[in-house]
């Protein structure tokens, strides 16, 4: 997405829709890439075997990869990371290999210059053989408050 | 013997070093240059490259699950432990170059009744982060769920 569209508060509406933005589809390299930046070495998430051993069908991604995502997402919809005040997020279901994650936002309420805005980022794919998941299920939601530069 | 008694915080330093947020950074996608390029932050009027919202999550590893259990004390059973929420108030983002110093303590514990039986008990742990000189930058919640069951 790169350098985002300059953005102003008269722009802003209650009810406006973000998004979607999608990211992904998820490789094993995504996980591997994420635990060497943010230190979580769980080996859940790069480890089949160990995966199946704690009884999961393969290794599955650290939940706040895809909360990366979103804040990413978040932040380009409002000019960039520096106007995001607060990010929220409550993790809903696991994210897999194959996966796509998809971002979309909803500004909420404006009040006191603070742009109130709900998240959500869905997982889209097959999922792993033997769970019979979804083809689409909210993995996450999230809130951010924003505030834009006079 | 006798246990230890809990200690009611956790004090650290998270340094935030520059090639560790442009890796982060790569790693969530996060392709805004103010979070990648020296010169494009400076010309945004950043000291520096800033670390993206999520960066400080990292905290959780500079202070490992065995040491925040040992001296905090919320006695989780990590078997059956998920990460639930995440929240962080920002009153800046970090930029890279200084080291903030972190307080972490337990915020919130609470037991809720599951609707098909179960409970799920729920720990925050809150990190206030601060600078050299003594601001507040952000505010970090990190809120774990321990289940009636085993989790898998």
């Amino acid at each position: 997405m790169g350098v985002p569209e300059s953005i102003t508060l008269d722009s802003v509406t209650p009810g406006m829709e973000l998004g979607p933005v999608v990211f992904g589809p998820f490789t094993r390299e995504d996980f591997v890439r994420y635990a060497e930046a943010s230190g979580d070495d769980n080996p859940i998430h790069q480890d089949d075997e160990y995966a199946r051993l704690q009884g999961a069908p393969s290794v599955f991604a650290m939940g706040m990869l895809p909360a990366g995502y979103l804040a990413h997402a978040a932040s380009d919809w409002f000019g960039g990371p520096t106007h995001v005040q607060r990010f929220k997020v409550r993790f809903t279901t696991r994210t897999w290999p194959g996966d796509e994650i998809v971002c979309t936002g909803k500004v909420e309420e404006i009040a006191d210059g603070v742009i109130k805005v709900r998240l959500e980022a869905r997982r889209r794919g097959p999922g792993p053989d033997g769970l019979d998941l979804d083809e689409e299920q909210i993995a996450l939601t999230g809130e951010a408050d924003i505030v834009l530069p006079e | 013997m006798a246990e230890a008694l809990a200690e009611d915080e956790i004090r650290f330093d998270l340094p935030i070093d520059r090639a560790k947020v442009q890796e982060f950074a790569l790693a969530v996608g996060e392709d805004n240059p103010v979070c990648l390029d020296v010169d494009a932050a400076r010309a945004a009027g950043l000291p520096d490259i800033v670390a993206p919202p999520t960066f400080t999550v990292t905290q959780i590893f500079v202070v490992g699950r065995d040491e925040r259990e040992r001296r905090l004390g919320a006695n989780l059973d990590y078997g059956r432990v998920l990460h639930g929420e995440q929240e962080f108030h920002y009153e800046r983002l970090p930029f890279a170059g200084e080291v903030l110093k972190g307080v972490m303590r337990i915020s919130k514990d609470f037991t809720k009744e599951g609707k098909r039986g179960g409970s799920m008990r729920f720990v925050t742990y809150e990190s206030v982060f601060t600078d050299v000189q003594g601001e507040i930058v952000l505010t970090a919640y990190y809120t774990l769920i321990e289940t009636s069951k085993d989790v898998g």
